[in-house]
């Protein structure tokens, strides 16, 4: 039941999620319990055979989040989601016992997870299908780096716009490149500059398009490496950055250091430096971190696949997604500690 | 200016063997002042004499002695304990950090470098050759690194008369990123950078550095661009300078004083009084 951590290639956040889904499948289905709230207990045991205690790895940890929301929510049968509503719903923390035998509430949480998996699968075009919203004839665009989302997206704004595209190289791995390929490929005039000239040129350009690796709970981005400085000089020139990415990367975790071990990840610096110059990778301490934090005052829009958003809405979309006893998926719930104590 | 096909023979050369650059540019004219001035009985060897003297006090007053002289007045910023994170390569910022290293200061230095040029390595060796330790980051984490950073030193290719500091690309995002984690942003420039023009912005007056360049990895293998010439969609833009708004620096140090950037304009005009 285990599956190749290093996914790769197209659509990588994406297939790593979708494999999460099927292996929770077969636990749901493979694995003994009587109740919801056994089930959950199940599940959180679980997770602890993922690679989730990286703290990166939020897109597998979210969608372990609303596999638990479901099960919660079919556990407490449809009449108790009916009429809970408003403030009473967002305070709801305990599971009642409701009538369903094992059979029929397996039953109703795998169509509930096929649900899922039939929006996550639609995810993606959702957010392709806004690119003419977003994009009028003659704007210059900045984007950073490589975003198979952001690539389709302007791919599918050209089908009925002219515009140009300006692409950062970003950094060490040079991904820009890759993505300057595809998009002129596609039909569309694009320019790769370095990341250093971004403050040169966006005074001159109309938005920046971005995408991310996750969204943080206040909105907040753990991005690509060399965005956050790419934001601020959008905001000085007071040009909108706008970020399209899919929910499952909406994580409900906030930054609580910026270091290695609790947000960033550091990776080998042989892009940066060849190692023939390996008197100096002694001497000197070389730093290619992966990932940067963008603060949330620096993003204009967050589209995703449930519509545009405000970065200040992004903590109700949190709660209607999420339910607050999973936000740490390593703590467990007050009654399973109380059976644990009388045992 | 006046447009290439109208000037003397000798700055046409120049340009061809290197797009103007604002230094060069006062030098020509400090030159043809000192042409102008030169008595019209004297021989033509003497004459030639006085203007290589000329050129030659141009040098050691403008360039070398205003180096020592910045360097005196830098070092004295640098204290104890100082993380100090300069960009690339620059002649005068590696004569100040050496200088304050050999008078016992104790510092460490963050090297920010940027592509294509990676000018910064050769900062680094020198730097560790001294025995400063250094650390080095492209810039793209330059936000990573800011909150260790004590002080900020960047060198300039030209200070404009609107205040606007011209340097090499990538200076204006260093400027950006220090005043907002609010470190000092110390600029080094001598006063033959100074210039009469004004701009807003970086594009209006550039340079383009070669673009092949951009297509240079480290281990030597292609990028997804390398055909970007058989491509009619992709262009490859390798700009030199870029132009940082006056309220990113803290403050400008010259030969003759430290400045604010606003200040430019006054250098200029006791330049040209001198003259």
């Amino acid at each position: 039941q285990w599956y190749q951590r290093r996914v790769t290639g197209e659509r990588r956040s994406y297939v790593s999620v979708v494999k999460t889904i099927n292996v929770f499948r077969d636990l749901i289905c493979t694995a003994e319990w009587v109740t919801g709230r056994e089930l959950i207990k199940i599940v959180k045991c679980y997770c602890k055979y993922l690679p989730l205690s990286q703290s990166n790895e939020t897109d597998v940890s979210n969608v372990v989040r609303r596999i638990l929301k479901i099960i919660r929510e079919e556990s407490v049968g449809p009449e108790a989601t009916n009429s809970a509503d408003g403030i009473s719903a967002f305070f709801k923390t305990d599971i009642k016992p409701c009538n369903l035998g094992r059979s029929d509430l397996q039953d109703n949480i795998l169509n509930s997870i096929v649900e899922l998996l039939a929006e996550l699968d639609t995810s993606k075009s959702n957010i392709v299908n806004m690119a003419l919203e977003h994009i009028h004839s003659n704007e210059r665009i900045l984007t950073y780096g490589h975003s198979n989302t952001i690539r389709d997206f302007l791919l599918y704004g050209r089908k009925a716009r002219d515009f140009e595209v300006i692409v950062c190289e970003s950094g060490p791995s040079l991904k820009g490149h890759k993505m300057a390929a595809e998009l002129s490929e596609g039909g569309i005039k694009t320019t790769v500059i370095a990341d250093s000239a971004a403050f040169a040129i966006i005074h001159a350009v109309n938005k920046v398009i971005i995408g991310t690796h996750t969204i943080m709970a206040d909105g907040a981005l753990r991005a690509t490496n060399g965005v956050h400085q790419v934001a601020m000089a959008a905001k000085f020139f007071s040009v909108p950055v706008i970020v399209c990415a899919p929910l499952y990367k909406l994580s409900p975790t906030h930054l609580c250091s910026y270091d290695p071990d609790a947000f960033n990840k550091v990776i080998g610096p042989e892009k940066m430096l060849n190692f023939s110059n390996a008197n100096l990778h002694s001497k000197v301490l070389i730093s290619n971190p992966d990932f940067d934090y963008v603060p949330s005052d620096l993003i204009e829009l967050f589209i995703t696949n449930t519509g545009g958003h405000a970065p200040s809405y992004l903590y109700r979309i949190i709660s209607e997604l999420y339910h607050p006893e999973d936000y740490d998926l390593d703590n467990m719930c007050v009654e399973d500690v109380e059976d644990e104590m009388a045992t | 200016m006046p447009p290439i096909t109208t000037r003397p023979l000798f700055c046409r050369y120049l340009a061809q063997c290197r797009m103007m650059a604002v230094s060069m540019e006062n030098f020509i004219k400090h030159t043809k002042v000192q042409v102008a001035k030169i008595s019209p009985d004297l021989t033509e060897s003497v004459a030639k004499e006085e203007l290589q003297q000329s050129c030659d006090n141009f040098f050691r007053e403008n360039i070398y002695l205003a180096g020592k002289s910045i360097t005196e007045k830098a070092v004295e910023r640098v204290v104890d304990g100082d993380t100090i994170l300069i960009y690339k390569k620059s002649q005068l910022i590696l004569h100040i950090l050496l200088e304050a290293k050999a008078r016992n200061k104790n510092f460490r230095v963050m090297v920010v470098d940027s592509r294509p040029d990676l000018s910064g390595v050769q900062s680094c060796e020198r730097l560790t050759a001294a025995g400063i330790p250094c650390s080095y980051v492209y810039i793209n984490s330059c936000t990573y690194v800011m909150k260790k950073v004590t002080k900020v030193m960047l060198a300039a290719d030209a200070l404009l008369a609107n205040g606007y500091v011209l340097g090499p690309v990538g200076t204006a995002l260093i400027g950006l990123i220090s005043s907002t984690y609010n470190k000092p942003v110390i600029v080094c420039c001598e006063t033959y950078k100074f210039s009469e023009r004004v701009q807003t912005d970086s594009i209006l007056y550039n340079e383009l550095a070669d673009p092949d360049s951009m297509l240079k990895t480290l281990n030597e293998e292609d990028t997804p661009v390398s055909n970007w010439r058989d491509c009619p969609n992709t262009r490859l833009v390798n700009l030199v300078y870029d132009t940082t708004p006056p309220a990113l620096v803290s403050i400008v140090i010259t030969e003759i004083a430290e400045l604010p950037c606003t200040s430019a304009p006054v250098v200029l005009r006791r330049g040209a009084v001198k003259m």
